[in-house]
């Protein structure tokens, strides 16, 4: 039983290691190095040779030792053990998405029959996929930002003080899980309503077996959004997509960056949402929530999360209660 | 990746090799008889034979002839399929001829078959299967929705040439400490302990022994007995087709079945894993095999245990694709009011066949891990019949106890769903009568893309 159980143990820490090798994960060393070399282009182009100088942050031992970048990568790994065991391996999608495929088709959906060729299919699918993708992971964002049981949780990943590519997975197991079901949710509809639609040739451009758009995205510097290198797209670009100086404005400890740039890829979410804050690379920011949490480890950023919920479901109650009454009071004469 | 690599060293060790038929010399040291071939499986192409044979009674539904195929060990017993037949004459027509006190029963999976009511184990069903047929006209039984000429056929060819392969001779018998090959299988053979294990697992295969010189569409014709490619199986041109050597049974025909309509290479690769075991085996020039020989024969056995395991899984996805398709038919027979008999009687055929291929996989001692649960709660114990019932369990007299199971059409969704489940299970590369559109491939794509939890 101890013996099977420290096998999982050295398996699940084993595969998350291998993340850093694993081009299909973000924190690999190819894209934390791509990362790099982008940056430098960048900075060498817009400040000539001192430009790499804004690149030192990337590396430094006072931001990678500091007690927030270790219970980033403390959370890494804790959460992959516990999500390991809260969410099941396989099959879940495919039970989902066979169930919505033959609904479509009882509800009438039938196949195109353009004759189409499966490249533009591929392309047509990929196109749309990535923006329901995209536009889902900002809309859950967006949630977590204004729902107070949500933010509970999602307090984790603000509680930074500082960024590192890392940060990336400092979150609460449940966002972990509304993640989980997110991808569940937009996977099941486009893939079913898809494979109806055009039967037998859906698929997904990749590179290296990564999508195209991930790919692209974490080559040219996803990493530094969690960095303290600022790096603005410059006004014309970050209408349309995110840079890292923008989602680090997301981090800000500013009032007045409360709330703004909760895109990943695209821009245009949170313009239409008119939260669309413009980075700078000049701009200086403080990063954290200003809270308790922002000091404690792996446990205080499990347990702190779920009494702050629960207060808020509590304060719920209560407040219902209370009109409650104030209606009955104000009705009885 | 490292099956390209596994089917790339296979592919390079028999250039160097050149071992084309599964024919080899006696190594046997100190042996001084007079054969000058070690390859002996004639009691493995007798069960073949009893099988055929099985298959053609069930369809008649007569018991004690059953049994003479399934359980007796009786002289004399004629071999009903394959026959001699115009421009495809046979060698052999009486079981003995192949090897003689041969039943199938006893060579059946003992352990536990969870995909039929009562937990029978793989015996035990597959008497009650011959039992229950002999209760039907013609071994079929419309009430509960089975075909018993198909369950027992499907499911036989699993239990015992499937399992004794790959549970049996391919798994413990190649330990060193069992029939070594310093010696003499048995005083007086010709054979090693070793060459002749091997031999037997590839006799249940049940492949010609010059299958590799044959094309997949070469050997289904064999196994049809089709005059034209008569030439092609007679091989040592005596003018008849030695069962023994010559002739494609079960699931080396539903290999290159598979392979000849969807272009894959089961057939071959398993064939050139027995015909490479082999030829490192003969090498040893009969001494005991070494620790790395033997892992080697193992990679072999891997490669041909999990090839036969897919060829398996693939025809159990090719018929639920089948049910599915029926289903539909029947749709459109009652929406027209018309005659639904002949398209029900296809229906049955079809989950006979599905449900026998999914048991076979249970039948050989193989951890399938969720698939098992699945197929069994998705297949269920028969088909969704008219009135929307099923086979939900037997009552204490062995008869078949039917409950509510939802909506006939709905069962279609099951087959989509035990497809799924086959081809991410298995590795599915065939697919065919695939009626996911092709879910299972986008699946993987997404499963490599990003399966993460991670936001920013
Ligand atoms: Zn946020
Ligand atoms: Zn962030």
């Amino acid at each position: 039983m101890l013996e099977s159980y420290l096998t999982w143990l050295m398996e699940e820490l084993a595969t998350a290691g291998s993340s850093l090798l694993d081009l299909r994960k973000r924190v690999s060393l190819w894209y934390l190095l791509s990362a790099v070399g982008f940056a430098f282009v960048v900075f060498y182009w817009r400040y000539g040779k001192h430009g790499w100088q804004r690149l030192l942050p990337y590396v430094s031992p006072k931001v990678w030792l500091s007690r927030s970048s270790r219970t980033d990568v403390g959370l890494w790994l804790c959460n992959r053990l516990l999500l390991a065991l809260l969410i099941p391996k396989t099959l879940t999608h495919a039970l989902w998405i066979s169930g919505l495929y033959y609904y479509w088709q009882k509800q009438g959906l039938t196949p195109l029959g353009l004759g189409w060729s499966t490249t533009w299919v591929m392309v047509l699918f990929t196109f749309c996929y990535v923006i329901a993708d995209d536009f889902s992971r900002f809309f859950t964002h967006w949630c977590l930002h204004k729902v107070p049981m949500l933010w509970a949780f999602h307090q984790v990943h603000h509680s930074a003080l500082v960024l590192t590519p890392f940060t990336v997975f400092r979150t609460h197991p449940v966002e972990g899980v509304l993640f989980f079901m997110r991808s569940l949710c937009v996977q099941s509809v486009m893939v079913s309503v898809f494979l109806v639609l055009f039967p037998n040739q859906v698929s997904l451009w990749q590179i290296y077996g990564v999508l195209v758009t991930t790919f692209l995205f974490n080559v040219l510097g996803a990493n530094l959004r969690h960095s303290m290198v600022v790096l603005s797209y410059g006004p014309r670009i970050e209408k349309w997509l995110i840079s890292p100086a923008q989602h680090q404005i997301h981090h800000s400890t500013d009032v007045a960056h409360y709330d703004r740039n909760f895109g990943v890829l695209l821009a245009i979410w949170d313009r239409l949402f008119k939260t669309w804050l413009p980075g700078n690379d000049q701009q200086t920011l403080k990063f954290g929530t200003g809270r308790a949490i922002d000091r404690t480890g792996v446990i205080g950023h499990w347990w702190i999360p779920m009494m702050d919920c629960a207060d808020v479901i509590r304060h719920g109650v209560a407040k219902r209660c209370r009109n409650l009454k104030k209606r009955l009071t104000i009705r009885e004469p | 990746m490292k099956k390209t690599l596994l089917s790339l060293l296979v592919a390079c060790s028999t250039s160097a090799m050149a071992a084309q038929s599964y024919e080899f010399g006696v190594t046997l040291q100190g042996y001084d008889g007079s054969a000058t071939s070690s390859v002996s499986y004639g009691g493995q192409i007798a069960r073949h034979a009893l099988h055929n044979s099985l298959k053609k009674v069930a369809g008649k539904g007569d018991q004690a002839q059953m049994n003479t195929y399934l359980s007796s060990t009786e002289a004399g017993r004629v071999i009903l399929d394959p026959v001699s037949k115009d421009g495809f004459p046979v060698k052999q027509s009486k079981i003995d001829e192949l090897s003689s006190g041969k039943d199938l029963l006893s060579s059946a999976y003992d352990g536990v078959i969870t995909g039929w009511p009562g937990n029978p184990t793989g015996q035990e069903l597959l008497e009650q299967l011959v039992d229950a047929a002999a209760k039907t006209k013609a071994g079929y039984d419309p009430v509960n929705g089975y075909d018993y000429v198909q369950l027992i056929s499907k499911f036989a060819m699993g239990a015992v040439f499937y399992n004794k392969a790959v549970n049996h001779y391919l798994e413990e018998k190649l330990e060193a400490d069992q029939h070594p090959n310093n010696e003499a299988y048995k005083p007086g053979t010709a054979y090693t302990g070793k060459e002749h294990v091997w031999d037997e697992a590839f006799g249940y295969f049940g492949a010609p022994a010059n299958g590799l010189s044959l094309s997949a569409k070469e050997v289904v014709q064999i196994t049809k007995q089709n005059p034209e490619v008569f030439a092609k199986a007679d091989a040592n041109g005596d003018g008849v087709v030695d069962l023994k050597s010559e002739m494609a049974f079960a699931h080396a025909y539903y290999a290159a079945s598979v392979d000849a309509s969807a272009g894959t290479n089961y057939f071959h690769t398993i064939m050139q894993a027995f015909v490479d075991g082999r030829q490192l085996i003969s090498d040893a020039k009969g001494k005991a095999l070494t620790d790395a020989q033997r892992t080697e024969l193992k990679e072999y056995a891997a490669v041909i245990a999990t090839a036969w395991q897919q060829v398996i899984a693939e025809a159990a996805f090719k018929y639920a694709g089948s049910v599915y398709a029926d289903l539909e038919k029947i749709a459109v027979i009652e929406e027209a009011h018309g005659d639904v008999s002949k398209a029900y009687r296809n229906y049955v055929k079809h989950w006979g066949e599905l449900k026998g291929f999914a048991l076979a996989l249970e039948a050989a001692g193989r951890d399938l891990g969720n698939a098992q649960a699945g197929l069994d709660r998705l297949i269920g114990f028969s088909p969704v019949l008219f009135g929307d019932a099923q086979v939900v369990a037997l009552d204490g007299k062995g008869g078949f106890v039917q409950a509510n199971a939802g909506p006939m059409q709905e069962y279609k969704l099951n087959m989509i769903k035990v497809q799924n489940l086959l081809a991410q299970s298995f590795a599915l590369e065939a697919k065919l009568n695939d009626k996911t559109a092709g879910m299972s491939d986008v699946l993987e794509q997404l499963n490599a893309a990003a399966q993460s939890a991670e936001n920013d």
